[in-house]
C-alpha cells in the first residue's frame, strides 16, 4: 500500500460521523488517493473508524480489522456454502475463496439462499460471488468453478466443509490436514445436523465418517437445519479467528431440531 | 444384564431417544444395532461410555451405548 496514511486518515477523520464511516465516503476517500478501497477500510479500521455496516456486529475495530485480514476458503456452495459465504460477508471477512463445480437447480430452491428462480442454470460460485458484493462491496472473492483441489484452500487461514458427500469430505479433511488449516466441518440430513472443527491434531472427520459408504440418493435436507448448521460453522469460525476458544474443539456439536436437543459430544479413545 | 441405548438423529423416528435394555450376557454393540432394524451401513459412531467402540465391542452391565448415523449432506 502505497499511500500517504496521515493524509488520508485526516480526511477519514473530517468524514467520519462519530467513531463510524459511511460506504460512500471510504468509496470517496478511495478515489481522492487514488487507492483501493480495500486500502482504505484497512487504515480506517486500523484507527479505531470503524465502517458503519459493521456497527451492529459490536466487535471492536481490532476484532473486526483480523476478520477483514483472513482469508476463508469455502468448499461447495450449496445450502451450507451459501448461507456461510453470506455470514462471513455480512460479518466483515475480507476474503473468501469460492469453490463449487455446480448450477442452481430447482431442488435447491428449498435451501440455498441464492438458489432463486432466476439463477437457475447459473453457476453457484458466480451467482453467490456476485450476490455477496451487494452485501460487503470491500470484500475480495476467488472462484473457482470446480472440484476443489489444494489451490482451493492453501491461501486460506481457515476451511469451511460445505460438500455433501463422504468421499469428498474425507479428501478435503485429509488435504486440510496436510496443509494445517483447520476445517470446520457442518453436515446436514431432515431435521439433523452436524459441527466440528477438524484440526491437525485431530481427526475427526475420520471418526465421524470411518465407512466410505455413499448414498445412491442425496439426502433429504430441511432450510431450516441448513441455516442453524450454517450459522454454528461461521460462529466456530469467527471465534477461531477471534482467538476466543471454543468448547466443541474436544468433540462434535449434534443437533436434533425435531426434538430441539442439541448435544455437545466429547470424543473418547478407542476401546 | 441392563445398559443404556441412546440413539441420535433419524435413528430416533420410530424408535426412541434413550431407553434401558435388558440384554443378554455377551451382547454385542452390532447385535444391539442390528435387533434395533439398523442399517450397519448407516451408521456413523458407536460410543460406550463416551468412548467410541466397534460393532464386536462386547457391552457390560450398567453401559450407556450411544449409536449415532453419518450425516452427510450440504
Amino acid at each position: 500500500m502505497v499511500v500517504d496514511q496521515k493524509a488520508v486518515l485526516a480526511l477519514l477523520k473530517k468524514q467520519a460521523k462519530g467513531t463510524y464511516i459511511g460506504l460512500d465516503e471510504l468509496q470517496k476517500t478511495a478515489e481522492t488517493f487514488d487507492c483501493s478501497l480495500r486500502d482504505i477500510e484497512t487504515i480506517a479500521l486500523s484507527y479505531s473508524i470503524l465502517p458503519a455496516r459493521f456497527q451492529r456486529n459490536g466487535l471492536s475495530c481490532s476484532e473486526q480489522l483480523k476478520l477483514f485480514q483472513t482469508k476463508v476458503a469455502i468448499i461447495g456452495c450449496g445450502g451450507l456454502g451459501g448461507r456461510t459465504a453470506e455470514l462471513l460477508a455480512r460479518l466483515g471477512i475480507g476474503h473468501l475463496i469460492l469453490t463449487d463445480p455446480d448450477v442452481f437447480s430447482e431442488s435447491n430452491l428449498n435451501r440455498q439462499i441464492f438458489c432463486t428462480t432466476e439463477t437457475l442454470g447459473c453457476n453457484k460460485v458466480d451467482i453467490v460471488s456476485r450476490e455477496l458484493q451487494k452485501i460487503n462491496p470491500v470484500l475480495e472473492t476467488s472462484l473457482h468453478v470446480s472440484r476443489f483441489n489444494t489451490l482451493s484452500i492453501t491461501t486460506a487461514e481457515i476451511v469451511i466443509d460445505a460438500l455433501d458427500s463422504t468421499t469428498a469430505r474425507k479428501e478435503l479433511s485429509a488435504l486440510c490436514r496436510k496443509h494445517s488449516i483447520p476445517m470446520i466441518h457442518g453436515a446436514v440430513r431432515e431435521w439433523y445436523g452436524q459441527v466440528t472443527i477438524e484440526q491437525s491434531a485431530n481427526s475427526l472427520i475420520d471418526t465421524l465418517y470411518h465407512q466410505t459408504t455413499e448414498n445412491s440418493l442425496p439426502p433429504h435436507v430441511l432450510p431450516m437445519t441448513v441455516s442453524l448448521i450454517a450459522s454454528l460453522q461461521v460462529a466456530e469460525a469467527c471465534k477461531l479467528i477471534l482467538g476466543t476458544g471454543s468448547p466443541i474443539l474436544d468433540g462434535w456439536l449434534q443437533c436434533d431440531l425435531l426434538h430441539s436437543e442439541y448435544e455437545h459430544i466429547k470424543t473418547g479413545a478407542c476401546r | 444384564m441392563q445398559v443404556q441405548v441412546k440413539l441420535f438423529a433419524f435413528f430416533r423416528e420410530g424408535r426412541f431417544i434413550k431407553e434401558d435394555k435388558e440384554l443378554p450376557t455377551d451382547t454385542t454393540a452390532g447385535q444391539v444395532v442390528d435387533d434395533l432394524n439398523i442399517d450397519r451401513e448407516e451408521v456413523g459412531v458407536l460410543m460406550l461410555n463416551s468412548r467410541h467402540c466397534k460393532f464386536d465391542t462386547v457391552l457390560q452391565e450398567g453401559d450407556i451405548y450411544a449409536i449415532f448415523p453419518v450425516i452427510g449432506g450440504g
